[in-house]
Formats: C-alpha cells, structure tokens, sequence
C-alpha cells in the first residue's frame, strides 16, 4: 500500500525539497543552493587562529610603520638629499622598531618560544609566515646595517666610505619595507579563515596603503616646512587609497554572505573605531589643512592610532567569522569559489 | 571484502610476537613506502559505538577533552581537537511522525569525523618550519620534535582540525597511525571498527571500492547517497584536488559539520602579494615625485 494515498499517515510535506535524483556522470546531488542551516549544535566548523590580536595586530603596525619609513626615507634622500637629512636620522630609529619590537613579540606568540630558530629551516613559496620571516630577517639585518654605518658615519671626520655603506643597506632595507609593510595581508588572506579569505586583493591594498600613511605620519611628526607638507600628502594619498581599497573589501564581504561578522564588538571597533575615526577623521584632517600648510600633530596621531586600530580589529572579526559556523558555511558555498560565476545572494 | 589467504595460517589465539604485514589479515592491504593510503569512512553503516575514538586515544596515549555530558545527541567528544583525532558525530534528523522513521538509518545520522589528510594540504603549505610533512604513505603529520607552535596551521585547515596543545604548545592532529603503519599495522580505529564503517587501504582501490559502494545504495534506493573528499566532488573543491580521508555521507556536508565547497589557502598568496606590493609601489611613486619637484 502506498503512504501517499493515506491521508491519516501521510507524512507532511518536508521543508527543504528532497535532493533531486541525479544522472550517474553527476558527482554528487544537487543540493538546494545556498546554505540555510542547521549547523552542527551551533559548533564552530572551523578554528580561529590561536594567535593573541593585540600581539599579532601589533607586529602587524610595527612592521608596517618601519618597513614604509625605510621606503619613503630613502626614496625622499634620494630625490632631495639636502633637504632630507634630518628625515634619514629620524628613519634610522624607526626602521629599527621592526626588528627591535616586531621581532620579540613574534617570538612571544609562540606557543614554544624556544623553537623561535626552527622558522629559518625552511623557504616556503605557500607560506606567507616563512616568506615573512625571511623578509624580516633581511630587513632586519639591512636596517641595523644602515642605521649603524648612518650613525657611525655622522661621528666621523672620514665619512664618505661609511654613508655610502649606509646608503646601499638603506636601498637594502627599502626594498625588504615594501615587502615587510604587506607581506602580513597575505598571510592572513592565505588561511580558511572566511574574513580574511574573503578578500586578499583589497585586504593587501589596504595594509599596504595604511603601512605607508602610518610610515608618513610618523615621520611628519616632528618634521617643519616643505618635507612636512610632502609626507602629509603622502599620508593624505595613503589614507584615500586606504579608504577606497576598505569600501571594496566590505563589498566583498557583503557578497560572500559574511558581512553579519561586523555585527559584532570587534566589527564595531572596526567600523567605528579604525575606519570612521582613525582613517576618516584624518583624512577630512589632512583635507582641511594641506593648502595652509597645519601645524597640528593630530592628524598624524590619529593615522598611528588608527591604522594600530584597523590591524589589532581585523584579527579579532577574523576570529568571529571563523567561530561563527553560519558564516563559515555561507562562506564555503560553490558560489563563492574562485571562478564562480554568481556570486552568493545570502544575506548577513 | 574478501580474506587474505594468509589469514588460515594464523590459528593461534596468543601471540607473543607481531605477525609481519599485519595488515594483510585485518584489512587486506600491504602497507609499502611510496604508495598513498586513506581512509573510507562509510557513514550509511556506522552505529555510532565511538570504539575508533577510544582505539585513538589508547594508541596514541591522548588524555580526554571532556568528561562531561553536552546535551548534543550522544556526542559528548564535541569536536576534534589537539588530544582528539577522531570523533563521531550524531545528527538526530527532525521525524516526520513520531511512528514513521524513514528508511535506512537516514533519521539518524553518525559520522566518525577524521584529518582529511588533503592532496594539497593546506596546513603543510602553511607551515613555516617544515614540521608538518608528507610521509611515504601519501599522509600528513606533524614533526612534534621541530614545530614551534606558531600555530599558523590551524586558521589555514578549511576543515577545523589540526589544533595547538596547551599543555605542551606543539600542533597536533591525526597522524594515521604514521607508527603502525611503519610496523605493517592497520590504523587503530580501522582496525577497532566493528562495522568496516573506517575501512583504510590504498587510496585508489577505497576510492574505486567507495564509488561501488554509492552505485549500491542508490540502487537500494538511497537516491542521496554521495562521496566526499574523491576527485572532483564535495569537499576536494578549489584546487584540494582529493582528500586522502574521505566519506560517504547522505546529506548536506554542513548536516556533517563539513565545509560545501572549501579552498586552497595558498592560492591567495600570489593575488595577496602582488595586490599589496602595486599599492605600496605607486605611493612610493607618487612620494618620489613630490619630493623631487622643485617647485
């Protein structure tokens, strides 16, 4: 006897459609598209990194900070020299702050510090931590070079031999900053982890554009006349391209479905807290006061502040977006696979 | 499956010694260097007796997560984690009418869930130590002499599984039984499986045995019935090319705690790199041209 035709033991039309009978060369049912749940009791379906943000987040700036100081010092020494001498003595401490604080809060990280050596083993392309701890390790080596022989040379009455020893880890050095101020967006792009995944391209725009407002702004401060007017604008330029590389990305994640991760603290204090008032703010700042020339160190602390801000809150939306299982999933549907042609319509 | 003829020599009840290839007689395999082995988990046949967690854990001397209740079904594991390599999940399926179950297990599903052990495994690609390798067996593991505990493998797992210890700060996950296999043993919770739920063998041959499996139950009628993690199916999306562990399962891979469709992180790296490096390039540009104006 057939079920159906009994209307007292029927059983009520399911919810979710049955999965349609497939044709033997298909490889698996097709699914209803789109991800509506339920989870598995709510359980994360990933792990979120096991790295502490304001650590990690910090090395982050560190590294940004003092890789794009060593890239616009040398690129402002080269096209003014005169000009820019007191611009090359401020940058030789900043470049050091990479090796001097990035560095041990990296080793500090890890869960057995000791092994800290274990990292120079290998040279991996697949793995932005290794291609980043050689880049620090050249950077490192060039900064203190260059710092040095700078120093060194400032103190003596033959100097020539040790400023161009000085200038040739300077080039040295600003070539390893472009890699160290955005080497880390890809480090985080290249995990499972749906929000930095989401995004690798703006997310990489985004670090490096705020790495160089944050190498500007340090090195403004401080600084008079027409030096200060041209890394204000620099500054300026890096927190627009900052900006527009940040509306592009929540585009993105918009997209994917896991835009829901910003509801959340660390997404406010991503929203509020390093865009509106640590890369807006300034940029509105630096807006109203390049023509006359400002004076004001505000604009400048407020694009440290912020870019520290945007760094430390994106570990933490990181985080959420992996712990969230409803994002993990909307994010890991074949919509959002590279070269999917219909992106995800999921809400969130 | 079929018993190897090898099987009638051993009468005895006692041993006192290991029987060489001992694999041959539990699970009809010789394990060899250089070949790739796996695993098939069958969930349409597993009861959900958790004896592959408890082989795990005796094997491999892993201390418990938790001794409480969860109030998830009979899962009280939870999840895998750095002391847990396997766990098996239970899925209790809303029933349609209290007196009417469907069919073949399918309102109530268990899964042993296991590391992947991925073709292209995005921890290994992950690591920046070396510590996680490719062994002669085509599986992945975890050098714990050399990792530092970066913890760098475990955001890059798109399937929640390698985990960092907070006792010892090592990274730690499913070796499948990298130790038995080098002494010609089964791995434990194959061999502990009292329903050939886990079946291991080499890769090719689960797979092959797998697509059989799937083509029978659809002939049963269990229309849903599909692979996870073989070549070209869920789960071995996005340049993972196929997962060395792979399922049978009969509903959504999220009803599972599995990811649809997950990616190869390291195919973010290029885009990442060079998207970064032209932004820093052109401000550098635009710095270079401000500062050597002369006006």
């Amino acid at each position: 006897m057939d079920l159906a035709d009994r209307a007292d033991i029927a059983p009520p039309t399911p919810e979710e459609p049955p999965p349609v009978r497939r044709h033997p060369s298909e490889p698996m049912p097709r699914w209803p598209s789109g991800w509506q749940g339920p989870t598995y009791y709510g359980r994360a379906q990933l792990k979120a990194a096991p790295f502490e943000n304001g650590v990690v987040g910090g090395y982050i700036f560190f590294a940004g900070l003092s890789g794009a100081s060593a890239l616009l010092s040398t690129i402002a020494s080269t096209a003014s020299p005169r000009a820019s001498a007191a611009l090359e003595r401020r940058a030789r401490w900043l470049t050091l702050l990479a090796p001097v604080l990035g560095a041990p809060l990296l080793i500090y990280d890890l869960h057995t510090p000791k092994r800290f050596y274990n990292m120079l083993r290998v040279a991996k392309g697949t793995s932005p931590m290794s291609i980043g701890t050689w880049i620090l390790s050249a950077f490192s080596a060039s900064a203190f070079l260059a710092s040095g022989a700078g120093w060194w040379g400032d103190r003596r009455p033959n100097r020539r031999g040790w400023r161009r020893l000085s200038t040739l880890a300077r080039w040295s050095s600003a070539l390893a900053g472009a890699g160290l101020s955005t080497y880390t967006a890809a480090l985080l792009s290249a995990t499972s982890t749906p929000l930095w995944a989401a995004a690798p391209r703006s997310l990489a725009a985004r670090f490096g554009a705020s790495s160089m407002a944050t190498g500007a702004a340090s090195l403004a401060l401080g600084q008079r006349g027409r030096t200060r007017r041209n890394l204000d604008a620099i500054t300026a330029a890096a927190l627009a391209a900052e900006l527009t590389a940040t509306l592009v990305s929540h585009h993105r994640y918009s997209r994917s479905g896991i835009a829901g991760a910003f509801q959340t603290p660390w997404g406010r204090l991503e929203e509020g807290g390093a865009t509106a008032l640590g890369l807006v703010a300034p940029l509105a700042m630096y807006g109203a006061t390049l023509a006359r020339g400002g004076r004001s160190p505000l604009p400048a602390l407020a694009t440290l502040a912020g870019s520290l801000l945007f760094r430390i809150s994106i570990m933490g939306v990181g985080d959420v977006s992996a712990r969230d299982p409803e994002l993990s999933f909307r994010f890991a549907q074949p919509d959002n696979l590279p070269g999917a042609h219909s992106p995800s319509r999921a809400s969130g | 499956m079929e018993m190897h003829p090898r099987v009638r020599e051993q009468t005895r009840s006692e041993f006192d010694t290991l029987i060489p290839d001992e694999s041959e007689l539990t699970a009809n395999v010789r394990i060899e260097p250089g070949r790739a082995y796996g695993f098939f988990t069958d969930t349409t046949v597993c009861i959900g007796c958790k004896a592959c967690e408890v082989a795990c854990k005796e094997w491999n001397n892993l201390p418990a997560d938790n001794i409480g209740l969860t109030g998830e079904s009979y899962d009280n594991t939870g999840a895998l984690s750095a002391n847990t390599w396997r766990h098996v999940s239970f899925i209790e399926k809303p029933v349609l009418r209290h007196d009417l179950q469907q069919p073949f297990q399918s309102g109530w599903l268990m899964m042993s869930d296991v590391c992947k052990h991925c073709h292209n495994a995005p921890c290994l690609e992950a690591c920046p130590t070396g510590a996680i390798f490719k062994t002669e067996f085509d599986t992945v593991v975890v050098q714990q002499d050399i990792c530092n505990g970066c913890g760098y493998c475990v955001p890059a797992c798109p399937f929640g599984v390698v985990d960092v210890s907070k006792v010892d700060g090592k990274a730690h996950k499913c070796t499948l039984c990298y130790d038995r296999l080098k002494g010609g043993l089964e791995p434990a919770c194959a061999k502990s499986c009292p329903t050939d739920s886990i079946q291991f063998g080499e890769l090719h041959k689960l797979q092959a045995r797998a697509q059989e499996r799937v083509a029978e139950l659809h002939a049963l009628g269990v229309a849903n019935a599909y692979l996870y993690g073989t070549p070209g199916a869920a789960g071995a999306t996005g340049d993972l090319q196929y997962l060395n562990a792979f399922f049978l399962l009969t509903d959504r891979p999220e009803t599972y705690n599995l990811p649809a469709a997950p990616t190869r992180p390291a195919n973010r790296v290029a885009p990442a790199l060079t998207s970064g490096l032209a932004t820093v390039a052109g401000l550098a540009v635009a710095a270079l041209a401000l500062f050597a104006r002369r006006w």
